[in-house]
């Protein structure tokens, strides 16, 4: 189950994905105790964010709908927490990153950067905040090229991967352009929709914000169709996410082409052990099929 | 989500009121649910009782949330989503130790223990009488102690006050309490050395009430109140180390 991930050895290619479970330190270890090989803090920008108000989370019949709306303490407070987690942890954490404006990602990675993460995520593929941000950046070539250069020069050795989403221009072409300018890896992918639920009695929509990201089960076929894409237009690794729920959704991943795979509405389908039951079956597959490394299928359904 | 028609309304006092909704699930004492306010906001809120086929939820007015829901009628649609969380065990010759609203989640804990024929006695304070709601139900089933800030019912102080003497005299073996934290803070100092096992009903900013946003998460334990609480143990809340300390406001900011 030792896995490599560029610069990075980890127990296991399981990674607790942004937005879950990733507030504070103690949360991360909670997570770490159950199995996972990696964490990834919630998205942060400079200044603190109050988010969106309730509902921001509401679950459907195959996901999650949320509209959270970036909440975060803010990056000063956010890189305390991955200092406290790296005095309490072995395994590698990645700090999530976001921008209001481009120039902003660059200040921001700089401060998560005092902190030495294992790696930067950039998220410019947030559905959830639209109606202040206007059209994520991850939507348009231009803004997600300038955003990678940027972050990478500040980075220097430490890697950054950006998060896409399933929307804009076609994600394998968007990669591309990552890829193109220094990104050392893609994370695919961000909630998909965005969607929406109605209230049939109130007859209004649920989500404060109106509409929201959808997660688990329901984009699984999304994801799994995103990272095959990425896979084959670029030489960069690829951390899959949405919707791996069961182990088998994690060999799907694999096949498709990704080397880590990151679970986050997975916690509510099947609790907080949940890394650690896919671990299992992971284990048991690679036993079945002979294989003595995750290496060993990676890509396969190509 | 299930949006209901609020069925009635009880006024306690200014500001504090019960909201009756028709039963449509089961909840254990010490388990919460969220109620929805249309176009305002979601918050989680403790079950006071389930009776004659109603759901009571009891509020006291402390934010704007709290001042909107003040303001609801009989037949206004609210979101109830829910139960969340684990409740109170149910033991023998118990304590019951609520400050404030914090004798909402106890009214429903008390009602099972009746129901199960299990001995406790009732340890209530709040600011003033008509925050101490549901004295006349608890009075019938239990042995009850009644303190208030400004001693206009029961006697004049906290429910700190003669708390030893209450263990001593009611021969309590084991403790519930919900109230404010700095409740909870004074409790521990007198309880933990007694060797008394207890469970406290918490509260926290909360977002998903389904354990994965971390909004409610505990320092130093890594608990989800919304998951493995909010009803923590004497156990559970050994490695926490915030209690009474801080609070993480909805940006996840620490505040006091």
């Amino acid at each position: 189950m030792k896995t490599s991930f560029l610069n990075l050895k980890m127990n296991n290619p399981l990674v607790l994905a942004s937005g879950i479970l990733g507030l504070t330190a103690s949360s991360m270890k909670r997570v770490v105790e159950n199995g996972c090989g990696a964490v990834t803090t919630k998205s942060f920008n400079l200044e603190a964010r109050k988010g969106h108000p309730n509902p921001s989370i509401v679950p459907f019949d195959h996901g999650l709908l949320n509209a959270v709306g970036l909440s975060n303490p803010g990056a000063e407070e956010a890189v305390k927490e991955i200092s406290r987690f790296k005095e309490i942890s072995d395994v590698p954490i990645f700090a999530s990153v976001f921008g209001r404006t481009i120039e902003e990602y660059g200040k921001v990675a700089e401060i998560a950067l005092k902190a030495k993460p294992h790696l930067i995520e950039v998220n410019v593929s947030c559905p959830n905040v639209r109606s202040e941000f206007g059209t994520p950046f991850g939507d348009v070539p231009e803004d997600t090229a300038e955003i990678t250069r940027l972050v990478k020069q500040v980075a220097g050795d430490i890697p950054v991967s950006i998060k896409l989403g399933p929307h804009g221009p076609g994600i394998a072409r968007m990669a591309k352009v990552c890829e193109e300018n220094g990104a050392d890896a893609i994370t695919a992918i961000n909630t998909a929709g965005p969607g929406m639920l109605i209230d049939i009695n109130v007859q209004k929509p649920v989500l404060s914000n109106k509409t929201g990201g959808v997660s688990g089960p329901a984009i699984l076929p999304i994801a799994v169709k995103s990272v095959y894409e990425v896979y084959k237009n670029v030489s960069i690794p690829i951390i899959g996410t949405g919707g791996v729920t069961y182990w088998q959704d994690a060999v799907q991943m694999i096949l498709a082409g990704a080397t880590l795979i990151s679970l986050g509405t997975a916690v509510y389908y099947e609790g907080i052990e949940v890394f650690n039951k896919i671990n299992g079956g992971l284990r048991d597959y690679m036993n079945q099929f002979g294989y003595t490394s995750i290496a060993d299928f990676r890509g396969g359904a190509h | 989500m299930h949006t209901f028609p609020v069925k009635k309304i009880i006024e306690h006092g200014p500001g504090v009121k019960s909201f009756y909704f028709e039963q449509s699930f089961e909840a254990q004492p010490g388990q919460f649910v969220n109620l929805w306010i249309p176009g305002v906001d979601e918050k989680p809120f403790s079950v006071s009782a389930i009776k004659d086929g109603l759901i009571e939820i009891s509020v006291k007015q402390y934010g704007s949330f709290t001042q909107k829901l003040m303001q609801a009628r009989a037949g206004d649609l609210l979101g109830l989503r829910g139960p969340f969380g684990n409740g109170f065990t149910l033991r023998e010759n118990a304590l019951l130790i609520g400050g404030g609203i914090g004798i909402a989640p106890l009214r429903l804990l008390a009602a099972e223990l009746h129901q199960n024929n299990k001995r406790f006695v009732s340890l209530f304070g709040a600011a003033t009488k008509y925050e101490l709601i549901f004295k006349a139900d608890f009075k019938e089933i239990s042995n009850c102690y009644f303190y208030t800030d400004d001693g206009s019912f029961g006697r004049k102080g906290l429910v700190t006050e003669d708390l030893l003497n209450i263990i001593r005299d009611e021969k309590i073996e084991f403790i519930y309490a919900a109230g404010p934290e700095i409740m909870f803070v004074k409790l521990k100092e007198i309880i933990d050395p007694l060797d008394i096992p207890y469970e406290f009903c918490m509260e926290r900013y909360m977002k998903c009430g389904i354990g994965i946003c971390g909004q409610c998460v505990l320092d130093g334990s890594g608990v989800r109140l919304c998951v493995e609480g909010p009803v923590l143990n004497q156990d559970d809340l050994k490695g926490v180390t915030e209690l009474g300390m801080v609070h993480r406001d909805a940006s996840g900011r620490r505040i006091k």
